[in-house]
């Protein structure tokens, strides 16, 4: 609301363009401040990178770095499947669930077959499609709020998870099974190189396709979303598909890391997938966000994890230290956002 | 030290466009002053700055001599300055009287709340203005317009000297106008200093004893009532003869493009009606006689429940959306905001969404088709934005209605229908689209267009239907449009009052 000079009287000089470059920084600097004012999460981050190098010997390495990757890929394929949900102005709590009862399905099916692993995985990502099919049903079809849809669904499959294993861990899993997590092509762990895919994919999907121009304009305003002739429905019941299906990826990835399966596996996780779409500026109302949001909002609660581990901050403060960071990231998006529209 | 409220040289800008270029104006006690303009005259804006919650770029505002703080709503309230804004903000599940006493509720010498006294008290408020209902009834169930009622009682009880009402009858029936200027009355008699914007002549007529006309944001003039006639009004309005508004309308073809027989949704007789291509007909009717309802059923978006719609020969199964739009139909609904855009995504983006197919192979965006497209119509409407990555939100009211508009242009459209395609959009703009639509027609489109904005629907369109309870009563052909007294007997058709 800060206007320094009326605008009325720029009528005399038309074609002056605004007087803004300072002459110390120039073009080129005016841009770069201009950039990281707009995407302060980086700036953050930047800052997080900085504070751990200065503190760690260790943070820097090239093993820590595959470490913060490898413990990332987990959590990054639920966070993008979180992110198209969260882009329709939903949510997906179920995430953390589906991942024990997929991972307990490949489990059973792998046992004491290890021909049968890629059955076992595709059996796990069924498992995930299923769940989210039975979301995205409730919430598009019959307009359950996805807060509750998936609330109820986390609780189903959390309990099925304890079913199949009559709440017991299945331990002992073939180690064909384990090659999975613990593969390298091209000297990158397999996890990682999954997650990088799934980067890609999602990238390419919401900038360069139809069906991401289609699941930001149901989450943006889906009643003028129909009128101009998209199908809501549909696009609302494939975002939980999809977010099922990449919580069943990531529960084969997380019980092929331990060599075992247990309904516990993956509870919780659901908060870091939504909590790394949030920092990364999606809005949940829908409608706004990106993949890259995401991703630098996954890699800073990561790097926390990490760096703290290396100063050897107690697991319990670390938890208190994230939820403040969370929320500190937060607030200064909305600062930003609300200074830039005045 | 008079009661009387002075604005002196108010000038606001928005993001580098001006809205108020130097208003001046001074309101005396027991007066009505009805501020007419345009949409986008800058009406929303002066009220705004005289109640303190926008502070003006230049100039004050002064109560009886002394300037109050600018941009500060509690001085204006302290001032007696109370606003019942044309968005109204009642709280649906309280009762009245907690919406009247929110944030200065009434309490016990315990602190509890007294709810017994509040109640009293409200009883009390409401009588004062002849309004009778119990002060406990939920805010829920009542209409738009006796919510507007309890939103003036709650601005004025505590004892306003100024009370300016944006609008209010953008959303009320014609019984609850009544009431409303009853109202208005009762605060003239009590001294209170009114503002009442609309565009409405008769409501000018009816309640105003002076007329401030806003255009493009300079006061064009300040008279009173008995002086202006209303053609003067209209013109001090627009700024130029109406008829050089609308142009030259083409003759219609003779094929029919759009055949509606017996549609039916619920609650409503069933509608007849026909459109030939190149032909625009358009719909009247007053708030509520289901124009709006009729075009969503023909879209699909409102529930079919009988009859039949034939676009270009081709019928249309009930209910489906992507067949209406595959068979050629388009809609620019009313609610420009709410139905029409998706404010977060960018001018390409929603540009482009009706015809996603048409841009893409196999799901991948061939994003230089896109942008071409776009701009290409863009270009013919005279769209004014930043370029093609402006989000829409930030646009004019007149510029997102061409992207509504022009987004459909990129396809082949053989029915175009329009829901108020003016609402909210400034003079400039205005002409604009009236060019567009009849450039549309000329190039062989249908189109059926519903406005409430009588010379817009009369002087664009080649025929007339007007409605009333859900149903069309009345059809005027181009003969009858150009008789002098068509207004009043549009009005009549729309109202159910016999035709003489």
């Amino acid at each position: 609301m800060n206007v320094a000079a009326p605008s009325t009287t720029g009528k005399n000089s038309p074609a002056q363009p605004p007087e803004r470059r300072g002459p110390a920084l120039g073009r080129a600097g005016e841009a770069v401040r201009e950039w990281a004012i707009r995407n302060p999460m980086v700036l953050v981050m930047a800052l997080v990178i900085l504070y751990f190098l200065y503190m760690s010997d260790r943070f820097g390495t090239v093993g820590n770095l595959q470490t913060i990757a490898i413990a990332a890929a987990p959590f990054a394929l639920i966070a993008l499947g979180q992110t198209l949900v969260i882009l329709t102005g939903g949510i997906d709590l179920s995430v953390g669930s589906v991942i024990a009862a997929s991972a307990m399905t490949a489990a059973l099916v792998v046992k004491d077959h290890p021909e049968r692993m890629w059955l076992a995985v595709l059996a796990a990502v069924l498992v995930g499609v299923v769940v989210g099919g039975i979301s995205g049903f409730a919430v598009s079809r019959l307009g359950v709020p996805p807060f509750v849809a998936t609330l109820g669904m986390m609780t189903v499959a959390s309990g099925l998870a304890y079913v199949l294993g009559n709440g017991a861990p299945i331990n002992g899993l073939p180690a064909d099974y384990s090659t999975i997590a613990n593969t390298k092509v091209l000297g990158i762990d397999l996890p990682v190189v999954i997650m990088i895919v799934g980067f890609i994919v999602m990238i390419v999907l919401m900038s360069r396709t139809t069906y991401g121009l289609r699941v930001y304009a149901v989450g943006g305003n889906p009643l003028a979303s129909r009128i101009a002739g998209l199908n809501v429905n549909r696009t609302l019941f494939s975002v939980y598909v999809i977010s099922g299906g990449l919580a069943g990826l990531s529960g084969v990835i997380l019980s092929s890391r331990v060599i075992s399966a247990f309904p516990s596996l993956g509870s919780g996780y659901e908060l870091d997938a939504i909590a790394a779409v949030v920092i990364g500026g999606a809005s949940l109302m829908g409608g706004r966000g990106t993949v890259w949001g995401t991703i630098l909002g996954l890699f800073l609660i990561q790097t926390l994890n990490n760096g703290l581990d290396l100063l050897i901050v107690p697991s319990y403060w670390q938890k208190v230290i994230k939820g403040v960071l969370i929320i500190a990231a937060v607030a200064l998006d909305v600062w930003v956002v609300r200074r830039r529209s005045r | 030290m008079n009661g009387s409220l002075e604005c002196r040289d108010l000038t606001k800008s928005f993001g580098g466009l001006p809205i108020l270029r130097g208003v001046s104006l001074c309101l005396e006690p027991g007066t009505v002053t009805v501020l007419a303009g345009e949409n986008g005259a800058g009406k929303s804006t002066l009220m705004k700055i005289i109640s303190g919650q926008l502070r003006p770029d230049t100039g004050e505002v002064l109560f009886g001599g002394e300037p109050l703080a600018p941009g500060d709503v509690h001085a204006a309230r302290g001032a007696g300055v109370g606003i019942v804004p044309q968005e109204l903000a009642p709280i649906p599940d309280l009762s009245i009287y907690e919406n009247l006493f929110v944030g200065r509720e009434k309490r016990t010498r315990t602190g509890l709340l007294d709810r017994r006294g509040m109640i009293r008290a409200a009883r009390e408020m409401l009588t004062v203005f002849g309004i009778d209902l119990d002060p406990r009834t939920p805010m829920r169930r009542l209409s738009v317009g006796m919510t507007q009622l309890v939103e003036i009682v709650k601005n004025t009880s505590w004892g306003a000297r100024v009370v300016l009402l944006d609008e209010p009858t953008s959303a009320i029936s014609d019984r609850e106008v009544e009431r409303l200027f009853t109202l208005v009355d009762q605060l003239r008699e009590r001294g209170v200093a009114i503002v009442y914007t609309t565009h409405k002549m008769a409501e000018i007529q009816a309640v105003a004893d002076r007329v401030v006309v806003l255009r493009d944001g300079r006061l064009v003039a300040d008279e009173p009532l008995a002086a202006l006639s209303e053609h003067d009004i209209v013109q001090h309005m627009i700024g130029r003869e109406l008829s050089e508004l609308f142009p030259e309308r083409p003759e219609p073809g003779t094929e029919v493009a759009l055949r509606v027989g017996g549609v039916r949704r619920d609650g409503a007789p069933p509608v007849d009606l026909e459109v030939r291509a190149g032909e625009i007909v358009g719909l009247a009717g007053l708030i509520g006689a289901g124009r709006t309802e009729l075009l969503e059923t023909l879209f699909g978006v409102r529930a079919r429940t009988g009859g039949e719609i034939e676009v270009g020969g081709r019928r249309l199964r009930p209910n489906r959306v992507t067949e209406a739009i595959a068979s050629g139909m388009a809609l620019v609904p009313e609610d420009r905001k709410g139905a029409g855009l998706v404010l977060s995504m960018d001018v390409l983006d929603n540009g482009s969404l009706p015809h996603l197919g048409a841009f893409s192979v196999a799901g991948w965006l061939r994003s230089k088709a896109r942008a071409e497209a776009v701009g290409s119509w863009g270009r013919t409407l005279g769209l004014r934005s930043r370029g093609l990555s402006q989000e829409v939100q930030t646009l004019s009211g007149g510029n997102q209605q061409k992207v509504v508009l022009g987004r459909w242009l990129s396809g082949d459209v053989k029915v175009l229908l329009l829901d108020e395609p003016t609402r909210g959009v400034d003079i400039g703009a205005r002409s604009e689209i009236y060019r567009a639509i009849i450039r549309l027609a000329e190039s062989g489109l249908a189109v059926l267009m519903a406005s409430s904005d009588m010379a817009e629907v009369i002087g664009l369109s080649h025929r007339l239907l007007v409605m009333r309870g859900g149903g069309v009563v009345a059809e005027l052909d181009r003969r009858a449009m150009d008789a002098p007294d068509v207004q009043e007997r549009i009005f009549r058709h729309a109202a159910g009052l016999h035709v003489a």
